[in-house]
């Protein structure tokens, strides 16, 4: 697929254009003449033209059954596949020029690298819109792979496929901005870079002002203060409103099957879709006025970024602002947490923010008095100290507005005053969990369990986040989010497994060696040795339990040379199918006696069953035969027992160890 | 697997790490002697001090270190001032380095690199194994990831 063909004409203008007249401005005025400096920049031009044209010859892009192939660059080529389930959004955004000569850019975000994976610069609107949609299509097709190489699977990918195309123009619409919402959040957005900016160069400038200042009285020198910083407080505040509302402008959110699709922007159109499925974290803010309105916003974040935050777009939320019932139902929407009940944290740590806030009025008190000795003019630096009647407030404030909650999936945890944000995450997302206590932490016994994500707001601070809790809960809580990621992720693949055995149910019944048969089913061979691999430790490791614990140990603790023989053998065990066969052999007889469904659950649950040295499978199989239809229900209930009884055991194991 | 201690020889790198650091920080105060705006004593002083905390700092930092290996996840216990304890559970692991610096390589001393797609991931560094006790937590970490592989998050 080729790009839009106005696309030439726009990328060499748009990247020569400046330097074309800098040169020429520059020439001219250099003495050269006219003839010169329009030749000089018509020569740029031309240059130009004439790369974007072999640029646009070269460039290729193609949807293939499985990646995004793009293939471009005139001195380095370049040949880049973007597997479709490791995007994470498409972007389509059109400036006002490019509204104008028909052309839309189009980028695709995965998870990988800081930039845009895949950029495509730039083509028609139609085309942008098609890309958006058969990405999206594709990927849904992608994420059922075990449907590939089966009997039935052709025509389930029709259904499909037709399912798909019957609901791709339907889209539900969540949420569309209301001129009134519009201009309140015009209202409410202030810009404080222009205050940081000058701040910035005011600071510099302020001795030399200074020693030009005629000799005024305090009182007008104060009052041009006032005056200078009411200007700048409304200007920051224009801007930041003009910004908002040309960013929100016609926003609207919408969900088309398993994904979000966004647009907005005046001047510059923005379109994106974010799949539902690589949500990381929600977000809801919202500060003191957004609070008394009754109104806050909900950001999304995904692995790739948070929509809108690339580059010149600044700083977005996915919702700008709702009421609150509303963004709570739109969050529900797309992550179903329940009715968040937050927990506080002990109200003794109000008197560390106390101190805190405290020692920041002392430091300030500080700081006035010696701008007071340096100028030398009778001010009332001591009224500083007055703040700290706005201590205790601000630290109950701190407090109250602190807390987190453990939903049935979902992680939340709240933070701040002047810019509160509840951050849900789902404990499927959570990559790390971090304890962490600084010294003044752990002189109040407290700590802060922090859940990290692949999402990015992490990467500017606004992690989720259990600041200033006791201990005991603290750790409690670790250990109750490493245990439901666990759960979650046995889960997950239970379901997995499930969609597999649907399709799997017309093919072979020795399902097994059928499997092992298919190379080319390579997501199946993989599960298939977890499964082999499983049933190999458990098959040594369940029934002798305290013989997998010491073999650990002696592997990282004694000699390396046992460790690396150790490993071998389990290495060269874990590939080998025979010592299953008896296990099968086993398991097939008592639960699969006419219909070979019922083993099926065995594998998955092994497959599922996180950690090795678990409960027996058997418990899981019981439900298999009796619940032929809730056998999904069945199956995450039992994992979910699991789970926990294994969390216990593994705390077993624990208490155990430092004994032995 | 009990909690697991890091090799002792890591010491000599982290002090000579804190030697380095506190030279690094005395070197003005040495210039501002020698160009006379100090008295003599002040670097002296300003190294004892800086010296003696860094290296203060090294030695309990590596008392604190430690790290567990259990069947879900991988548990990490540090930090001097403040106390970081983290929980990498072995489905997110996406990739294990096990990587030897300059100083390290002096100290005949490896480290082991966990990484996850957390944006703090990159954090998770085992210190001061031996070269092949780094291997093999790295082939053990690979081998405990493969079998608890799920679908990734991302």
């Amino acid at each position: 697929m080729k790009l839009a063909p106005q696309s030439v004409p726009y990328r060499a203008l748009q990247k020569a254009a400046g330097t074309a007249v800098a040169l020429f401005v520059i020439v001219n005025s250099g003495g050269f003449g006219l003839p010169l400096a329009v030749g000089g920049g018509a020569a740029i031009l031309v240059a130009m033209f004439a790369y974007e044209a072999a640029y646009y010859r070269r460039f290729e892009y193609v949807l293939t059954e499985d990646t995004l192939d793009i293939s471009s660059g005139v001195i380095s080529r370049r040949e880049r596949e973007i597997p479709y389930r490791r995007i994470q959004n498409v972007d389509v955004s059109r400036g006002v020029i490019q509204r104008a000569i028909g052309v839309a850019a189009v980028d695709l975000e995965t998870a990988g690298g800081s930039s845009t994976e895949g950029s495509i610069r730039y083509v028609t609107p139609d085309e942008a819109t098609r890309i958006q949609r058969e990405v999206q299509r594709r990927k849904s097709d992608a994420n059922r792979p075990d449907d590939a190489g089966e009997g039935t699977a052709t025509s389930v990918d029709a259904v499909d496929r037709g399912r798909e195309d019957a609901f791709a123009p339907d889209e539900e619409e969540l949420f569309a901005i209301s001129p009134g919402e519009l201009a309140l959040v015009g209202a409410l957005s202030f810009d404080g870079r222009l205050i940081g900016l000058l701040a910035f160069l005011s600071s510099g400038s302020f001795p030399v002002l200074s020693s030009f200042l005629p000799e005024t009285s305090a009182a007008a020198l104060t009052a041009t203060a006032i005056v200078g910083v009411a200007a700048l407080f409304l200007a920051s505040w224009l801007i930041g409103a003009g910004v908002a509302f040309s960013n929100y402008y016609g926003f609207r959110l919408s969900r088309a099957g398993d994904e979000l699709r966004y647009e907005r922007g005046l001047f510059r159109r923005y379109s994106g879709s974010i799949p539902t499925e690589k949500v990381q974290t929600l977000r809801i803010t919202d500060n003191p006025a957004k609070r008394a309105l009754g109104y806050a916003s909900l950001s999304i974040e995904t692995a790739g970024y948070a929509p809108g935050q690339g580059g010149e777009s600044g700083n977005q939320s996915a919702v700008p602002i709702a009421a609150t019932d509303r963004v709570y139902r739109l969050a529900h929407e797309i992550e179903s947490f329940g009715t968040p009940e937050f927990e506080r944290p002990p109200k003794r740590i109000r008197w560390r923010y106390v101190v805190r806030y405290a020692m920041v009025v002392g430091a300030l008190t500080g700081i006035a008095y010696a701008v007071n000795w340096y100028v030398a003019a009778p001010l009332p630096w001591y009224g500083v100290a007055a703040l700290l009647l706005a201590v205790p407030p601000a630290a109950h404030l701190k407090w109250k507005h602190r807390g987190y909650w453990l939903g049935e999936d979902h992680l939340l945890t709240r933070n701040g005053f002047w810019g509160r944000t509840v951050a849900v995450v789902p404990y499927y997302r959570i990559q790390n969990v971090i304890d962490s206590r600084t010294v003044f932490q752990r002189r109040w016994g407290v700590a802060t369990i922090v859940a990290d994500t692949a999402g990015t707001g992490s990467l500017t601070g606004s992690d989720a986040a259990a600041v200033d809790f006791e201990i005991e809960e603290a750790e409690a809580l670790k250990e109750t989010l490493t245990e439901r990621l666990a759960t979650a992720v046995a889960e997950r693949r239970s379901e997995e497994s499930d969609r597999f055995e649907w399709i799997d149910e017309d093919g072979g019944r020795d399902e097994r060696a059928d499997r092992d048969e298919n190379v080319d089913r390579d997501e199946n061979v993989d599960r298939d040795e977890n499964v082999d691999r499983d049933e190999d430790t458990e098959s040594a490791g369940v029934d002798a339990e305290p013989d997998t614990t010491p073999e650990g140990t002696r592997t990282d603790e004694a000699s390396t040379d046992d460790a690396t023989t150790n490993e071998a053998s389990t290495d060269d065990a874990a590939p080998d199918d025979e010592p299953d066969i008896p296990d099968d052999g086993v398991v097939r007889p008592d639960f699969s006696p006419g219909d070979r469904d019922y083993s099926e659950p065995a594998d998955r649950i092994d497959t599922g069953g996180y950690a090795v040295d678990q409960n027996p499978s058997d418990a899981d199989v019981a439900h298999g035969p009796g619940f032929d239809d809730e056998s999904d229900g069945g199956a995450a209930n039992g994992d979910r027992d699991e789970d926990e009884t294994n969390g216990d055991r593994t705390a077993d194991s624990d208490d155990g160890d430092p004994r032995a | 697997m009990t909690a697991q201690t890091l090799h002792p020889r890591v010491q000599i790198v982290w002090v000579l790490r804190a030697v380095l650091l506190s030279a690094l920080i005395t070197a003005p105060f040495v210039g501002g002697v020698y160009l006379e705006y100090l008295p003599q004593w002040a670097p002296v002083a300003v190294g004892a001090v800086v010296l003696t905390l860094t290296i203060a700092h090294a030695l309990l930092r590596y008392r604190r270190w430690s790290y567990e290996i259990r069947e879900d996840a991988i548990y990490l216990d540090r930090g001097v001032i403040t106390q970081v304890r983290t929980t990498v559970p072995l489905v997110r692991i996406q990739h294990v380095d096990s990587r030897r610096g300059p100083i390290e390589r002096t100290a005949g001393l490896a480290s082991c690199v966990v990484y996850t797609a957390g944006s703090r991931g990159a954090d998770v560094r085992i210190p001061g194994l031996t070269p092949d006790g780094a291997s093999d937590l790295r082939e053990e970490l690979k081998r405990l990831a493969i079998r608890a592989d799920g679908e990734d998050a991302v």
